[in-house]
């Protein structure tokens, strides 16, 4: 395996961050500051790209309960760390075009598959119907060639969300099909602007092999990107208030993320119970999280040596991106977030389904229950079932469990509750962690539950959910 | 920390330093600020001879890099040195009959490199004498393992692995004493025999309490009667292969008690296991069976008498200091069934293991079998649990201390995880939940007629092996109880806790009831009754094929108790009268808890699980030294449960129901004997 260099520019099909969105189309970025230099973490000297959100989708039904979006899944060279890559992208752009979607609107996506391989979508931590999922648990892959129109109704509590193919996943998520969902609240404030981080790393699907000198640790060496950029400057007026939105997109890496300013008010399943301000923030593969954003002060986004072997580690501190403050004088000032303010639910202390992990990087295999999907047992629940999963990680590495077409409430995590409620559709569990969720099986289907370390899910750990009737 | 790592280092341009075993100069591990700036990446030719030879499909690896080539039939391959790894640039090669040796690269000048290996000498050496692993406050020099490993170290200090010779227990059913029992008196009370013997760890002698079940005693026909086996006996069994393999000279065989100073203070321990060169499954336990140590005898230096050879599984060690080879056996579950899977037709004296029903000997230990056997074999081997990754770890040198300069000396960064905590959690470590993490409970319950009916499934949720594992002596209890309104209901029937719950006393139904020598206030007495059935239970290795009558185990069923109000000489009062029943136990009414005294269980609500082995007069769950036969094994496997079923006088519509899994080490009476702590660990408890 071959190290990419660092700090190198690219050049990704991605636009500048917008203020305001679609109102005035007025870039936030401010030119003088994209000669910027790196920092003295890395003593390197290329010039730091302007951040760019990644480009939004057309909406092509004029009804405002309806979203139309056409999604062209082909090969796509584009470059990363100043590497040539033979990817593949939705209509050419890696992070895929920005899915805006009303609360309770309806969302229509034409795929149309010009890959050499069968490809799906998978809307990841949308409630969505199971024939809509995107798995290809007795159901098919979309062709080459063919076309496949994903249809539904996205009743659920606004947040940010992404989609993915869920074949091949690790492989073609890799490659770069991946993109941001975003279901938008009226009820939520309006903010001055909107910042998007995909965080990945090119090349994980090629790391694990237990033949290696470092006996198949996943995550061992990645360079991250925010929206395939390398350490971007996020440019803003002093004043402003805004929201980032963060998507962990990578195969197998975890990031601690550490900011100064960091106000997160949402997680997985959209706003918090109330608002968090944490000295650091672990997200995990398929783990979404976003923040308010005062804008007053030069801020970096750190990130901590943390590490899917075990949590915590020993390694450098990089610099994943900067916020610095342009022009303005004003303070800025937090918003009126309507927190969910709920307390957590009690764990009756009776288990319903109970999955335990197991798997060596040094084996490469990864099971649950000692089951190796797709030769697995089926728990079923009844429609509406209120049911208590626990989760054992007995494995040497941590996994960040998903649940599809579901949230899921945190009871505890190695007996510790939440302080408030928490809905999520992907956690963390460390290594020798027990996690206790509460699940309200409201949606039928055959849902999948796996670990989102993309090769751990394609290496067997990777179960299914029978909930109420198959449609 | 700097200079003591250096002190490790050498500089492999320099063979004949790479060859002495000589710590190199401090200055070869520096910065070399005159050395011209090299490329991110280039090539290098790389020639690997074998005591001259050119040797093909050696492995080439630079130092701290994933990436290897093999080299070809000439002995060269074409490599790519990758200056950005950080640190000294040196090119390894690795042969599995020869210490790796690396040559360091400077400058791209084209030059080929040409890196000799010699072949290590195959001949174990009696003469050598172990290294002292150090300790966290015993690290002074590199002759101590702790002196650069301290991470490693410090994890396995406070391991079962190195207290396995000096822990007292092990020393009691070696020998068959109590040391806990310090006074003759004491040692009169449990009818003991107060001897003289040798004090564990020394050659000094030592008067002890010989209680009689015991390695020694009932190995050896002229010992232990009227005096102490102690270097008397001449068969020892097997126990010093594997409890103290660190006894310096001929391995295998050995008696324990030789397991003096480093042998003894630190059991299981690095340079033991470090010289395992090889590991033959099918050998006796431990060194000089399964596990083939190789000590080298080749001269050393005036440092080390003798050249330092290490097994372990990296091939970019090339440190002089350690002498290293690769070995890839530490990465999987063969190297650990070496001691943790045992059979032995060994037999107390007088006596025979029944070679039709055990053919390959009685299973002592099966703990990697039971793995085997199960579905977490081959994907998470034992050190995918107990060794977990220690992600805090810059490499097994702690270059995360200080600004040690990676390089030879004290190697390279490794990616967080690759270096595994040396630390063997287990159910000693309560800190790191294993026990909690192993087994799960579930309850269903309901009310008919004023009856309770319960029904409680114990499930190996998390173990990769049986639950219990490991010695014989350890168990599962299983406590159910239920409740109106906090009165405890009286079980009216179903499944009892078998006699290896725990018993003071037992009688027959044509035996005196109200009799009860030694008898307390607060404790019970319990009636059971015998069903004429066996448990049909799932089962470890050969019970899982056996019939239920084959399996051993009968239903025996809860009928009710009394609880002991007053005594008086050996007669007690109970709280009610006693409910008529094939058999009463008298023993203790505790609900057990974390880390509160195990307590006799035997015959209330619940169930146990343990492989119960039995003596020749017919004494059950009997350390295995003493044993001839197994009558019951029906611990749990991977992923497997059983469900007991339970009945209670109900005279609410919602009680509630309590079930606790406790883990014993030991069994009762022999714990309490021997004076050895015995507490119950609580696995899982759950109230409904």
């Amino acid at each position: 395996m071959k190290r990419v260099p660092l700090l190198s520019l690219i050049a990704v099909a991605c636009i500048q961050v917008n203020d305001e969105r679609e109102e005035t189309g007025q870039s936030l970025d401010t030119s003088e500051e994209t000669g910027s230099e790196t920092g003295t973490e890395t003593g390197n000297t290329t010039p730091r790209p302007p951040w760019a959100n990644p480009l939004e989708a057309a909406d092509l039904d004029p009804a405002a309960d309806v979203v139309h979006i056409e999604l062209e899944a082909a090969p796509f060279v584009h470059t990363v760390n100043g590497v040539e890559i033979q990817g593949w992208a939705y209509n050419g752009q890696v992070p895929g075009p920005t899915i805006r979607v009303p609360k309770g609107a309806k969302l229509v996506v034409d795929l149309s598959n010009k890959l050499p391989d069968p490809t799906t979508i998978h809307w990841h931590g949308a409630h969505v119907p199971w024939s809509m999922d995107g798995v290809t648990w007795l159901q098919d892959a979309i062709a080459p060639g063919t076309s496949f129109r994903y249809e539904f109704e996205l009743n659920q509590a606004a947040g940010t969300f992404w989609y993915h193919p869920h074949f091949d996943t690790a492989r073609q998520v890799d490659l770069g099909l991946y993109g941001v969902l975003i279901i938008e609240d009226p009820a939520e404030p309006a903010v001055d602007f909107e910042a998007i981080a995909v965080l990945d790393s090119h090349g994980e699907f090629e790391s694990e092999n237990p033949e290696d000198m470092n006996h198949g640790l996943e995550g061992a060496f990645l360079d991250w990107t925010v929206n395939g950029l390398t350490d971007p400057i996020l440019s803003l007026p002093k004043g402003k208030t805004g929201r980032l939105r963060i998507v962990n997109a990578s195969n197998t890496g975890y990031t601690q993320l550490q900011w100064p300013l960091m106000r997160q008010i949402g997680s997985d399943q959209g706003l918090l119970s109330q608002l968090s301000t944490p000295e650091k923030i672990v997200l995990s593969p398929g783990d979404r999280a976003d923040f308010e954003i005062l804008v007053n002060e030069n801020s970096a986004l750190n990130l901590l040596p943390y590490s899917l072997n075990g949590g915590e580690a020993f390694g450098p501190t990089n610099r994943l991106a900067s916020i610095e403050v342009s022009t303005g004088s004003e303070v800025a000032s937090t918003l009126d977030w309507p927190f969910l303010s709920l307390d957590s639910s009690v764990d009756p202390g009776t288990t319903d389904i109970l999955w335990t992990f197991t798997g060596d990087p040094r084996t490469g295999q990864w099971e649950m229950n000692g089951e190796t999907f797709p030769d697995v047992s089926i728990p079923e629940l009844e429609l509406n079932q209120a049911a208590i999963i626990e989760i054992r990680n007995m494995s040497a590495t941590e996994h960040p469990f998903h649940l599809h077409g579901h949230a899921f409430e945190i009871l505890s995590m190695n007996g510790v509750a939440p302080a408030q409620a928490q809905f999520e559709d992907t956690i963390n569990i460390p290594i020798r962690g027990t996690l206790r969720a509460r699940l309200l099986a409201t949606n039928p289907g055959d849902w999948m539950a796996h670990c989102h370390i993309l090769t751990h899910a394609e290496g067997g750990m990777m179960t299914v959910l029978r909930i109420g009737a198959t449609e | 920390m700097v200079g003591s790592a250096l002190a490790c280092g050498g500089d492999a341009t320099d063979q004949t330093a790479l060859d002495s075993g000589n710590p190199p100069p401090k200055e070869t591990a520096q910065p070399d600020t005159e050395a011209p700036l090299l490329p991110d990446s280039f090539g290098v030719s790389v020639t690997v001879t074998l005591d001259g030879i050119p040797v093909e499909k050696a492995v080439v690896i630079q130092g701290g890099s994933p990436d290897h080539w093999l080299s070809g039939a000439d002995g060269t391959v074409a490599i790519e040195i990758d200056t950005t790894l950080g640190g000294d640039l040196w090119v390894h090669a690795s042969h599995p009959d020869a210490r790796i040796s690396a040559r360091q690269i400077r400058k791209n000048d084209g030059e080929p490199l040409v890196i000799a290996l010699e072949r290590f000498a195959t001949q174990d050496n009696l003469a050598y004498t172990f290294q002292h692993p150090g300790t966290p406050d015993i690290n002074e020099n590199t002759s101590y393992c702790s002196h650069c490993h301290r991470s490693m170290v410090a994890d396995w200090y406070k391991s079962p692995h190195r207290t396995s010779a000096s822990n007292p227990v092990v020393q009691d059913v070696y020998a068959g004493t109590a040391l806990a029992l310090t006074t003759e008196s004491e040692c009169n009370a449990v009818d003991g025999n107060w001897w003289m013997g040798l004090n564990p760890g020394t050659t000094d002698s030592l008067a002890k309490c010989y209680t009689g079940n015991g390695a020694l005693p009932a190995y050896n026909s002229d010992c232990g009667v009227n005096s102490s086996c102690d270097g008397v006996a001449t068969n020892t069994g097997a126990c010093a292969n594997c409890h103290a393999p660190g006894i310096d000279g001929e391995l295998g065989g050995r008696d324990l008690h030789e397991a003096t100073g480093i042998a003894y203070d630190y059991g299981v321990h690095c340079d033991v296991c470090h010289k395992v060169e090889s590991v033959d499954s099918t050998g006796e336990p431990g060194v000089g069976g399964k596990l083939n140590i190789l000590r080298p005898p080749e001269p050393g230096s005036a440092t080390f008498d003798w050249k330092p050879l290490t097994f372990g599984p990296y091939h970019d060690v090339a440190n002089p200091r350690m002498g290293s080879v690769y070995r890839d056996h530490f990465l999987g579950a063969e190297f650990c069934q070496a001691c943790h899977e045992y059979q032995s037709t060994l037999a107390p004296v007088g006596s025979a293991v029944d070679a039709t029903r055990w053919p390959t000997g009685l299973p002592i230990q099966s703990t990697f079998s039971e793995w085997a056997d199960g579905p977490y074999s081959p994907g998470a081997p034992c050190q995918s649990c107990h060794m977990p990754p220690d992600p805090e770890a810059g490499n097994t040198v702690d270059v995360q201390f200080d600004e040690v300069f990676w390089g030879l000396a004290a190697g390279w960064w490794r990616p967080a995880g690759s270096v595994r905590k040396h630390a063997w959690y287990g159910p000693r470590q309560p800190e790191e939940r294993m026990l909690e993490m192993a087994a799960a409970l579930s309850v269903e319950s309901s009310v008919s007629g004023g009856e309770l009916q319960v029904a409680v499934t114990v499930t190996n949720a998390g173990a990769g092996h049986a639950i219990p594992t490991g010695e014989a002596m350890r168990s599962l209890v299983l406590a159910v109880a239920a409740e109106c309104e906090g009165t405890a209901l009286m079980a009216t029937g179903g499944d009892a806790i078998p006699d290896f719950g725990g018993a003071l006393m037992q009688k027959s139904s044509n035996e005196d009831w109200t009799l009860w020598p030694g008898a307390a206030v607060g404790q019970v007495i319990r009636v059971g009754v015998s069903t004429g059935q066996w448990h049909d239970y799932p089962g470890v290795g050969a019970f899982a094929e056996m019939s239920p009558t084959e399996k051993g185990m009968p239903v025996t069923s809860v009928k009710g108790w009394s609880s002991i109000t007053a005594v008086n000489g050996d007669q007690v009062t109970l709280d009610q009268p006693l409910p008529a029943g094939d058999f009463a136990i008298l023993g203790e009414a505790s609900w057990p808890q974390e880390g509160s005294p195990s307590q006799a269980l035997s015959s209330s609500p619940g169930f146990a699980f343990a492989r119960v082995m039995v003596a020749p007069d017919g004494s059950r769950h009997v350390h295995h030294s003493a044993a001839v036969d197994i009558a019951s094994d029906n611990r749990i496997m991977p992923q497997a449960s059983w469900t007991s079923h339970h009945q209670f006088q109900s005279p609410c519509e919602s009680p509630t129901v309590r079930a606790v899994l406790v883990h014993r080490a030991y069994p009762l009476d022999l714990a309490r004997e021997r004076g050895w702590t015995l507490n119950d660990s609580v696995m899982v408890e759950v109230e409904r």
